[in-house]
């Protein structure tokens, strides 16, 4: 059986630097899978390849099968891989529901022509129905009118997941989701990333907050200096002695 | 029936609009309106966060073509208007794309470039652009006759009239695709184009497609413009006219759709109309330029923030 | 075919001296402003006006009247930064315009004091230089070559040894770096921009008698200075001076050997086919913009 999604030798350097060095992970289908590892582990750079942000040096990222390294991020997108963005990355000057919208793009594709002449009636109701469930989903219904740009930190970074959801994923790559949130947001934010496994949606996330992660993957591979350095379930991750070692230099327990 | 109403003010306040100015003025306001439409498909561009500094050559190819179609090739001239949109807006498409492999300041200046090189390369070929003294003797509108009126393309009232409903239908559709998920897509690519693209969003096609159809409408109002004064050269086309697109975008705003339209009307009033009966000709150029300075130093967001302040103000009794 | 040769080297010897001070400024004013200074032939032509007024019509000597277009363009710089740059600094379409309302300025000030007609200036020298009989420097031109040497050697001395020069290029690498460091930015950006618009005025000055002098002739002066800087490399000083030379050489080649239009057509090609392949340009670094 050809694996869901699967990261094969993946290697970047940036000059003389090797930003991640011939890592090698599955991730399988309907699972939360942590990406961790110290600062400088190259989580993000590996992130930044599977979701096209980069092109690797060498190795490939296949997606049931189909190498889609190298891609651009569109072309990631169309197969079902969406990202979202460390920082409150969103559409800040428009309101929260056009943002939604934007996510929209891949189910119901704009044409110019329909656009002009008021033929993508049906097009423009469906998308908007999608975006609002998607707005729903992340509890964001009741500020569709406000400006993204206003809202508050844990909004606009449920917005950000809900743009990606919006667009019926896959896989949603969640680059550090928990990232400023406070211990009440992030319970939350668990909640509904619960929710989207259940919905059959796989989840990649690399995250700092070792609570979080613990309590909530399937699966972690953990990374460092840009190498593999050991995988399994939050129980196995917690006392791996090379985890350990690389996490808190060994001088305390994970979380 | 409240907007039909309003719909059919504005068109009678249009149709009166040319009576009791002189014949100059009249003139003036043929220019206006075609420089409405160049003005109004510059700011489809800019809805993607792209600023040309070629858009005035594209229209001149706009121009170009549909003269020289309907001069060699005997193509009837509405006809060949369309053609002159359509070759613009087929050409943007090919200079998309050594032009979209920069951005921002880097397309400024390329795009600077393609067109100075566009309109050397019609200095230099007499054949078939005529060099330097451009084209001349083109090929008036046909005269028609509607019933109620006679159009003779000769007096500017007559060809004000054309303009407005040829600028009116293009407007109507650049409003159209504005509003539409297209339009979206543009912003979303204008305020943050790495966002867009992990939405699915492929930038540089919609970054293509902006630039065609904002050339495609320039390139329309250069043929209304060539057909009307019957005599281009390269020179009609050069930098100094993009500097009054730009200025007339920047005074009048670009985040709203009738921003630059504001721009475009208030800065041509207070220029041509204005500084000249108040006898300041020899000193337009300077006062233009005071304005520019004035207005982007006090008004950086354009009058359509000030437009926007009154009418919110108003709502808020 | 030797002398042709050896003819147009000398011509673009010229050319590129007075273009490179031009270009240097440019980049001067854009390292440390952020702003590209669409006004800067304006600055050009105003330098030449400087000539026109104090050479010909006063009639003082000539290296007085440059003088004076140095001291009155610098001020010039001087008076943009102050009331449109710095009031602009976090707008960058905002620098763009109002450097192009200052440039509608400077020009209808110029038709309005002395007319939109292109001015006589007596010759300074009449003396030419024989190298043979179809090899010929004029002392004017040579003139404009010492002082283009001198100028940016002067500059280049200043930039790398003066604790201003360090300031300068500190400020246009990282103007918030800079500016933790002590160095008051805007004393830079006056610094800058005096210098930088003095060189325009001076090779506007210089090369007064030469050209014609007219109200527009900034324009084919910004163009060309737009294409040395984006070829050199935006914010590279030396990039500005060695695009200057290869944009001389390449420009009055093909003019001899073609013609004028052809020759701006190479020019304007060379400049988008560097934007295509390399847009920091062939000496540059990727930094500001």
């Amino acid at each position: 059986m050809t694996q869901f999604l699967e990261v094969d030798n993946l290697t970047m350097r940036f000059g003389g630097l090797t930003a991640v060095d011939g890592l090698s992970f599955k991730v399988n289908h309907g699972e939360i899978h942590g990406l961790i590892g110290p600062n400088g582990a190259g989580k993000t750079t590996t992130f930044n390849m599977i979701s096209g942000f980069y092109k690797p040096t060498e190795g490939q990222v296949r997606l049931r099968g189909e190498d889609i390294s190298g891609l651009k991020m569109h072309e990631v997108a169309r197969r079902g891989v969406v990202r979202t963005f460390q920082h409150s990355t969103l559409f800040g000057e428009l309101s929260v529901l056009d943002n939604a919208l934007v996510g929209t793009h891949m189910l119901f594709r704009p044409n110019i022509f329909a656009a002009i002449m008021g033929w993508d009636k049906e097009d423009r109701k469906g998308a908007e129905a999608r975006a609002l469930e998607a707005l729903e989903f992340f509890g964001l219904l009741h500020l569709k009118d406000d400006l993204a740009g206003d809202l508050s930190h844990g909004h606009q970074r449920a917005l950000g997941m809900a743009v990606a959801y919006a667009s019926h994923p896959d896989v949603m790559l969640l680059d550090e989701p928990f990232t400023g949130m406070n211990p009440e947001e992030t319970r939350q934010m668990m909640g509904l990333m619960r929710k989207l496994r259940d919905d059959g949606i796989t989840i990649l996330l690399v995250e700092h907050d070792m609570q979080a992660i613990m309590g909530l993957c399937d699966t972690i591979t953990c990374m460092s200096f840009g190498k593999f350095l050991a995988e399994g379930g939050p129980e196995e991750i917690r006392h791996h002695p090379a985890v350990i070692e690389a996490y808190l230099g060994g001088a305390r327990h994970v979380a | 029936m409240r907007n039909f109403l309003i719909f059919l003010a504005g068109a009678a306040a249009l149709l009166a609009l040319p009576h009791g100015l002189s014949f100059s003025q009249q003139e003036i306001l043929v220019f206006l309106t075609i420089n409405i439409l160049l003005v109004s498909s510059y700011r489809l561009l800019t809805l993607t966060g792209e600023w040309s500094l070629g858009h005035v050559v594209i229209m001149g190819v706009g121009a170009y073509a549909s003269a020289l179609l309907s001069k060699k090739l005997g193509v009837y001239v509405p006809v060949s208007i369309l053609l002159g949109g359509i070759i613009s807006a087929l050409l943007a498409v090919v200079l998309s794309f050594p032009l979209f492999r920069m951005k921002g300041f880097y397309f400024l200046i390329g795009s600077f470039a393609a067109g100075e090189i566009i309109r050397l390369l019609w200095k230099r070929f007499r054949d078939p652009f005529g060099g330097a003294k451009g084209i001349k003797g083109i090929d008036p509108m046909p005269d028609f006759s509607i019933g109620i009126y006679d159009f003779d393309f000769f007096e500017p009232v007559s060809y004000y009239y054309l303009s407005v409903v040829v600028v009116a239908a293009c407007l109507w559709i650049l409003w159209r695709i504005e509003r539409s998920p297209v339009g979206l897509t543009f912003h979303a690519v204008h305020w943050q184009d790495k966002l867009a693209e992990a939405s699915g969003v492929n930038l540089r096609a919609y970054r293509t497609l902006a630039f065609s159809i904002a050339s495609g409408f320039a390139g329309i109002s250069g043929g209304l413009l060539a057909h009307y004064i019957g005599t281009i050269n390269p020179n009609s086309f050069d930098v100094e006219v993009m500097v009054f697109v730009l200025t007339w975008a920047i005074v009048g705003g670009t985040s709203t759709f009738y921003g630059p339209i504001l721009g475009c009307i208030v800065l041509t009033v207070l220029n041509e109309i204005v500084l000249r009966e108040l006898g300041f000709e020899q000193m337009r150029p300077l006062i233009y330029g005071a304005i520019m300075i004035l207005s982007i130093l006090f008004m950086p967001k354009g009058l359509e923030s000030v437009v926007q302040k009154i009418f919110s103000r108003r709502a808020k009794p | 075919m030797l002398d042709l040769l050896a003819q147009t080297g000398l011509n673009a010897v010229y050319a590129a001296s007075y273009i490179s001070l031009i270009a240097v400024g440019l980049v001067l004013i854009f390292g440390v402003m952020g702003v590209i200074n669409f006004a800067h032939g304006e600055l050009y032509m105003a330098g030449a006006y400087s000539v026109v007024l104090f050479y010909s019509d006063f009639e003082l000597p000539f290296m007085i009247a440059v003088a004076a277009g140095l001291l009155f363009v610098g001020c010039l710089g001087l008076l943009m930064e102050r009331t449109l740059f710095r009031p602009l600094k976090d707008n960058p379409l905002g620098g763009l315009v109002a450097s192009i309302g200052f440039l509608m300025i400077m020009q209808a000030l110029a038709s309005m004091g002395f007319g939109v007609r292109m001015e006589h200036i007596p010759p300074v020298t009449q003396h030419v230089i024989e190298f043979s009989e179809r090899v010929r420097l004029p002392m004017a031109r040579l003139f404009v070559i010492i002082a283009a040497v001198v100028l940016l050697s002067a500059l280049w001395i200043f930039l790398k040894k003066t604790r201003f020069g360090w300031a300068l290029r500190a400020a246009a690498q990282d103007p918030e770096a800079a500016a933790l460091q002590g160095i008051s930015i805007n004393q830079t950006a006056r610094i800058a921009m005096f210098i930088g618009a003095g060189l325009a005025g001076i090779a506007g000055a210089l090369t007064a008698p030469l050209v014609s002098v007219n109200p527009h002739m900034g324009h084919s002066v910004i163009v060309t200075a737009f294409i040395v800087i984006i070829v050199g490399g935006v914010g590279s000083l030396e990039g500005a001076v060695i695009a200057s030379v290869v944009y001389a050489i390449v420009h009055t080649f093909v003019t001899t050997f073609f013609d004028g239009v052809i020759a701006d057509i190479t020019g304007l090609s060379l400049m988008l086919l560097v934007l295509i392949v390399k847009p920091t340009g062939l000496f540059g670094s990727a930094d500001r913009a």
